[in-house]
C-alpha cells in the first residue's frame, strides 16, 4: 500500500483531487435540485429478508432477479455457443448456399438493433417454438411434481418457465451471430498448411475439422468468447422488455411499488458491475495462467 | 459477379423473412378463430394466467416480494370461483395488449380503462371498478393556474407510456409537451424534480404522492377526468369468455364483494404496512 502511494507523482494527486472535487460538486448540486427522500435502509430487505410469517430467511425480489439473470445467461450462452459454432463452420463452408445462409442470418442480426430483434423473435419465433413443443403443459406438470428440485434449481419457478425459455431463446439466437463470427475468425486463423497436411494424411473434411482445425481454433477463440459472455450478461437486461422476470424487470417492479427509484437502480447497477467485473478479472487470471 | 452475389444474398434474405413470417400469420388467425374458448383452456390447464402491471394500489409487490393489491385479490377470487389455481404474469404496460393477443396470458386484470382505441384490438368485459384520473402538479411551478392554463406550450406533462393518461393528456391539453416514461416511479420523480409541471394518474395514486411530498406536490383540481371504468381485457372472438367474466363481475357487484374489496384497497389504509411506499 505504501509503495502504491510512493509511485504517485504530484501531478497524479492533482488530477485525482480535481476529479474528486468535480464529483463532490455534482453530488452537492444534485442534493440541492433533487427532491428525493432516500431510503437506503429498505434495500437490504429486498435482497434477503427474514419472513416473519414463515419464520425463516427468504431471498427477495432483487436476489431472485439476479439468480434468474445468472440462469438465463448460463443457459443462453451454452445455446449460443452450440449455434455459433455451427454458424462459424457454415461461414467457412465450401458450399455457397450454406455460406450465404449463414451470412444472411448474421447480416440480419448485425444490422438490426437488438431491441427490435428481441421483439420480433419474441412475438414471432419464441411463441411458435413454445406451442410446437407443448412446453407450457410440460412445465406445469413439473411444477406440480414433488421432486422438482433439480428443475427448479436450473430454471427457477417452473411455472414461469415458458417466459424464461423464450427469453433464453431470444438472447441465444441474438448472441449466436456474434459467437459465429468469433468462431469463423478462429477457424480462419488456422494456417492453410495445417488443413492441407490433414488432407494429405487421408483425413476427411469432418476429421480435419474435429482433430486439426477446431482444437487450434479454440485456443484463439477463448479470450473473445469470454468477453462475449460478459456482453451477454449486460445484454440480458434488454429482455426485461418482454417481461422476463430477470434483475432489470424485478427492479422496475420494485420501483413501481415503492418509488425507491434511485436506490433500486443503483443497487442493480452494483450487482451487474460486481458480476461482470468479477468475471473479467477471473478470465484475465485464467488467460495469464495458461500463458505461463 | 460481386453485385450478382449481393443481390442473391438480398433475395435470400427476403425469402427467409417471408418464410419466417408466414406461419405466424397462419397460427395467429387459427388461434383467434379457434372455436375453443379460453375458459376451456383454463379449465384444462387448471391454472388461469392473469396479466398485470404494477400500480399502487391496484397491484404491487409487498415487502416479501409477493404480489398484493386490489387486482390480485380479484384474480384470486375469480380463480377460486372457477376452481383453478391462479398465476399472475407481471408484464410491462406498453406490451401488455400484444402479450395478451400473442397468448401469453388468458386475461388482463390490471385497472385497464375501456377506450375505443384499445377495444379495436381486445374485448372488454363490463367494468368492475370506476376510477377517474386526477392531475398531480408541482405546486410552485403551477401556482395560481386555471385548468385552461395547462393547455399551453410552456407546460410539460409526464405520463406512463401506453397508459390512458398519456392519450387523455394529448387530447385534453393538445398544446402542452408530453414526456413519456416506462414506469410510474420515474414519472412522478420528473414532476418532483421540476422537469415536468404535472402528470395524470388514477386515484388514489396522485393523492398519495401529494401527501408524501406535501411541500412540492399537490392535486390542484377536485375533478375526476375520463372516468371510463376499468374492465377485464380478453382476446377477440371469444363470446364464452366474455359471458363468463361479465356474469362473474355482475354477481360480485350485486353481492357487494367488489365494492368492499375496492374500498379496502382504495379508501382504507389497513394494508399500508405491507408495502414500502
Amino acid at each position: 500500500m505504501k509503495k502504491f502511494f510512493l509511485r504517485l507523482h504530484w501531478l497524479d494527486i492533482v488530477i485525482l483531487a480535481v476529479v474528486l472535487g468535480f464529483f463532490a460538486y455534482v453530488f452537492l448540486q444534485m442534493g440541492g435540485n433533487l427532491k428525493y427522500h432516500w431510503r437506503w435502509e429498505k434495500i437490504p430487505n429486498y435482497i434477503v429478508k427474514y419472513h416473519t410469517g414463515k419464520e425463516k430467511w427468504i431471498i427477495n425480489l432483487l436476489l431472485i432477479g439476479l439468480f434468474n439473470t445468472i440462469r438465463i445467461c448460463i443457459v443462453a450462452s451454452i445455446l449460443a455457443i452450440i449455434l455459433g459454432v455451427f454458424l462459424g463452420i457454415a461461414r467457412c463452408s465450401k458450399n455457397l448456399a450454406i455460406r450465404m445462409l449463414a451470412r444472411t442470418y448474421l447480416e440480419i442480426l448485425r444490422n438490426i438493433p437488438p431491441l427490435v430483434i428481441i421483439f420480433i423473435f419474441y412475438f414471432f419465433l419464441a411463441e411458435q417454438f413454445i406451442q410446437a413443443l407443448n412446453i407450457e403443459a410440460w412445465s406445469y406438470k413439473i411444477a406440480k411434481q414433488e421432486n422438482n428440485q433439480f428443475w427448479e434449481f436450473i430454471f427457477g419457478d417452473m411455472r414461469r418457465f415458458p417466459s424464461l425459455i423464450s427469453g433464453i431463446i431470444v438472447l441465444a439466437l441474438f448472441e449466436s451471430a456474434f459467437v459465429g463470427e468469433i468462431v469463423r475468425a478462429g477457424i480462419e486463423s488456422v494456417d492453410r498448411g495445417q488443413r492441407e497436411a490433414a488432407r494429405s494424411i487421408g483425413m476427411g473434411s469432418f476429421q480435419e475439422l474435429r482433430y486439426i482445425v477446431l482444437p487450434q481454433a479454440m485456443r484463439k477463440i477463448m479470450p473473445p468468447m469470454a468477453n462475449q459472455f460478459i456482453t451477454l450478461i449486460k445484454d440480458s437486461s434488454i429482455i426485461s422488455l418482454i417481461s422476463v422476470q430477470e434483475l432489470t424487470y424485478k427492479t422496475q417492479a420494485l420501483v413501481s411499488s415503492t418509488r425507491m427509484v434511485f436506490e433500486a437502480w443503483l443497487t442493480t447497477a452494483a450487482f451487474y458491475f460486481i458480476i461482470c467485473y468479477g468475471l473479467s478479472v477471473l478470465f484475465r487470471r485464467l488467460e495469464n495462467n495458461k500463458e505461463n | 459477379m460481386k453485385i450478382t452475389k449481393r443481390i442473391m444474398g438480398l433475395a435470400l434474405a427476403a425469402v427467409m423473412a417471408v418464410g419466417v413470417s408466414q406461419p405466424t400469420f397462419a397460427a395467429s388467425t387459427s388461434q383467434t378463430l379457434g372455436s375453443e374458448s379460453v375458459i376451456e383452456t383454463i379449465k384444462k390447464r387448471g391454472v388461469i394466467k392473469i396479466g398485470l402491471d404494477f400500480f399502487v394500489p391496484w397491484s404491487m409487490r409487498d415487502t416479501n416480494g409477493e404480489i398484493i393489491g386490489f387486482e390480485p385479490e380479484v384474480g384470486r377470487k375469480l380463480a377460486a370461483d372457477m376452481g383453478v389455481e391462479v398465476e399472475f404474469i407481471p408484464t410491462k404496460w406498453a406490451g401488455i395488449i400484444p402479450a395478451l393477443v400473442a397468448g401469453k396470458m388468458d386475461v388482463i386484470i390490471s385497472g385497464m380503462t375501456v377506450t375505443p382505441a384499445r377495444n379495436l384490438t381486445v374485448n372488454f368485459s363490463v367494468p368492475y371498478a370506476f376510477s377517474g384520473l386526477t392531475i398531480l402538479a408541482n405546486t410552485s411551478m403551477t401556482e395560481g393556474m386555471s385548468l385552461e392554463d395547462y393547455n399551453s406550450e410552456d407546460i410539460t406533462f409526464s405520463c406512463r407510456r401506453g397508459s390512458t393518461p398519456c392519450t387523455y393528456i394529448a387530447t385534453k391539453f393538445p398544446k402542452a409537451n408530453l414526456l413519456k416514461f416506462e414506469d410510474e416511479g420515474v414519472n412522478v420523480q420528473e414532476v418532483l424534480n421540476g422537469n415536468a409541471h404535472a402528470t395524470m394518474a388514477s386515484e388514489p395514486g396522485p393523492s398519495r404522492d401529494a401527501r408524501r411530498h406535501p411541500e412540492t406536490l399537490s392535486v390542484p383540481f377536485n375533478i375526476a377526468f375520463d372516468a371510463g371504468g376499468e374492465a377485464f381485457g380478453m382476446r377477440k372472438s371469444d363470446p364464452d369468455a366474455m359471458f363468463y367474466f361479465n356474469s362473474w363481475i355482475r354477481r360480485h357487484h350485486n353481492n357487494g364483494w367488489l365494492k368492499a374489496t375496492h374500498d379496502y384497497w382504495f379508501r382504507g389504509n389497513d394494508w399500508a404496512d405491507q408495502v414500502d411506499q
